[in-house]
């Protein structure tokens, strides 16, 4: 087993019980969702004719009229992406920030491992936790929807909840960029949770006011659409996935220069 | 060659003091203490060696490679116990063993598992739930099992009992025999004092001292406590070359004394001696000498 392969199951293990605590909640929550939908899907169509159109452009509630739309409006446009470009941050702070703080890092680095190898596996494990995560939800909101009756369609779904990786994955960039600067899991966690909610209002305000919609090119928002509807664009998840990575490159450029702090 | 040379190594934090122009070698088979107060810099100076801290000027050099770009291949020839061994409180000392084993390319652990035994250390419970003295060993395990060639010991019998004491001074007495160097520092001068070759003394950032141990002490103030049948002669071992501080009481002379003994005996021998009691200092005192302020200024580095 490779260095960096040990340090990945090492770091999975550690974390193992974000894939219960996180996916878990956000499954049931997800299967709830769908399962409701038959119930209220006559209801729901009259009452979305009467939002404004600003509100349903900003939340993608532009039309509620199958469950895939009702999904994605619910959950895919907001709370899956927040919550799991929460926890790419906090999977990055306490593999490098917690693990200084702990004093492992110490220990590891007493070990002939080069820094960047430690950033690398922090990384990959959290691709891996991230994609388990949304693969619980996925598998846990089919469930709901078989169960109810709701129709929802695999292939959209399983769309949809991989749109997401991509995005959190830039947030787990960011972490380790933010781990080049300090290594207090408090800060790290504090500037990648505020990278992500500032991106998320400026693809808000760009969405709710046309006059600044330029302003939407620089949050990552602007470039994560409605797989669960129109398919994966790959040309965008491609892009993200590959800012993600130049993310973590300087973020452990970063972390190669600087000192571990006691 | 010396398995670590440091050439006026410096570290500073912004315009705070870290270590400052700290220049020595260690010697193969060497067992190197490195003393100070708390704060004084020896573990600025490790975690320098260790390439956890990037020097602001000087180098370092252990086994002839540099400190920095040769941080890899040289963490694989040395084994580190930090002061406080944290790892992550779920995890087992053997889980964490087994990482180790696995970064170091060591198949197995059979050296751990003996060296388990010899501690009486518990692998199996999470870190978190050990007292610091277990955890400790955990970490005593993790810096010798590989058999590294320099073992970087930093506090390392902090929370030990006084038998896992022992135990420990064996192990390092081992290492030394199978040709370990050992880079030690301590506040439990009694046990630098029996298993250290040399000792290195930092006061506020700055190596005072570099000496063997027996070289250190018998360079030290001796302690002096002479009673004559003729008391008024007491007043003349004033003039005696290296005698110091010297207080009269009734027919006895306290004094301290360094340097050659001759020209005392010289001076006491054409009298009638009733007691005389020289003893040496301990290295507590000698240490405690050091940051009184009476020792050197500094040392001049080097090994030897």
């Amino acid at each position: 087993m490779s260095q960096l392969e040990a340090l990945v199951a090492s770091h999975l293990s550690d974390r193992r019980r974000s894939l219960l605590s996180w996916g878990l909640p956000l499954g049931l929550m997800s299967a709830f969702i769908v399962a409701i939908y038959p119930s209220i899907e006559s209801a729901l169509t009259k009452a979305v004719q009467g939002y404004p159109t600003g509100l349903k452009e900003a939340f993608d509630v532009g039309q509620l009229e199958n469950v895939e739309q009702y999904l994605q409006a619910e959950m895919l446009s907001l709370i899956v992406p927040l919550a799991l470009g929460y926890l790419a941050v906090r999977a990055i702070a306490s593999g490098l920030a917690g693990a200084a703080e702990s004093g492992r890092l110490d220990v590891l680095l007493s070990a002939p491992l080069a820094r960047w190898r430690l950033v690398a596996a922090g990384f990959v494990a959290s691709a891996i936790e991230l994609a388990a995560v949304l693969l619980l939800t996925a598998v846990l909101t089919l469930l709901g929807s078989a169960v109810a009756d709701a129709g929802l369609s695999a292939g959209h779904a399983a769309a949809g909840f991989a749109e997401v990786w991509p995005l959190a994955l830039l947030f787990a960039g960011f972490g380790v960029v933010a781990c080049g600067f300090t290594l207090r899991t408090t800060i790290v966690t504090g500037a990648g949770a505020g990278v992500l909610v500032v991106m998320y209002v400026i693809d808000l305000i760009g969405k709710l006011d046309p006059s600044v919609s330029g302003i939407r090119y620089i949050s990552v928002f602007k470039y994560y659409g409605n797989a669960i509807e129109d398919g994966i664009n790959w040309l965008a998840f491609a892009g993200i996935t590959a800012a993600a990575i130049v993310l973590v490159v300087v973020g452990a450029w970063l972390f190669e220069r600087r000192d571990i702090d006691a | 060659m010396a398995v670590i040379e440091t050439d006026a190594l410096t570290k500073r934090y912004g315009s705070a003091r870290g270590i400052d122009c700290i220049s020595f070698e260690v010697e193969p088979g060497e067992v190197f203490g490195f003393l100070g107060s708390n704060g004084a810099g020896k573990t600025t100076t490790i975690r320098t060696l260790l390439d956890l801290l990037h020097p602001t000027s000087g180098s370092a050099r252990l086994f002839g490679l540099d400190s920095h770009r040769d941080s890899v291949a040289i963490r694989a020839r040395l084994g580190n116990l930090p002061g406080d061994f944290g790892y992550g409180k779920e995890t087992t000392g053997r889980q964490a063993l087994a990482l180790l084993a696995r970064l170091r390319g060591v198949d197995g652990l059979g050296r751990a598992e003996e060296l388990a035994a010899r501690f009486h250390a518990d692998l199996d419970r999470p870190l978190g739930q050990l007292s610091r003295g277990n955890r400790q060993k955990v970490g005593l395990i993790q810096a010798t099992f590989h058999r590294p060639e320099l073992l970087i010991l930093d506090e390392p019998t902090g929370g030990l009992d006084p038998l896992m004491q022992e135990e420990f001074l064996a192990l390092v007495g081992a290492e030394r025999d199978r040709g370990c160097a050992v880079f030690f520092s301590s506040h439990e001068l009694d046990e630098v004092e029996r298993v250290c070759d040399r000792v290195a003394i930092i006061r506020e950032g700055r190596l005072v001292a570099v000496e063997r141990i027996s070289d250190l002490l018998g360079k030290a103030r001796r302690k002096v406590s002479v009673q004559l049948a003729d008391p008024p002669a007491l007043r003349a071992l004033s003039t005696v070359a290296g005698v110091s501080g010297l207080e009269l009481s009734g027919d006895r002379a306290s004094f301290g004394f360094a340097g050659d003994i001759d020209p005392l005996v010289a001076a006491l021998a054409g009298h009638h001696l009733l007691d005389l009691e020289v003893s040496r200092p301990t290295l507590e005192e000698v240490f405690l000498t050091y940051y009184q302020g009476d020792g050197p200024a500094t040392a001049d580095g080097g090994g030897g």
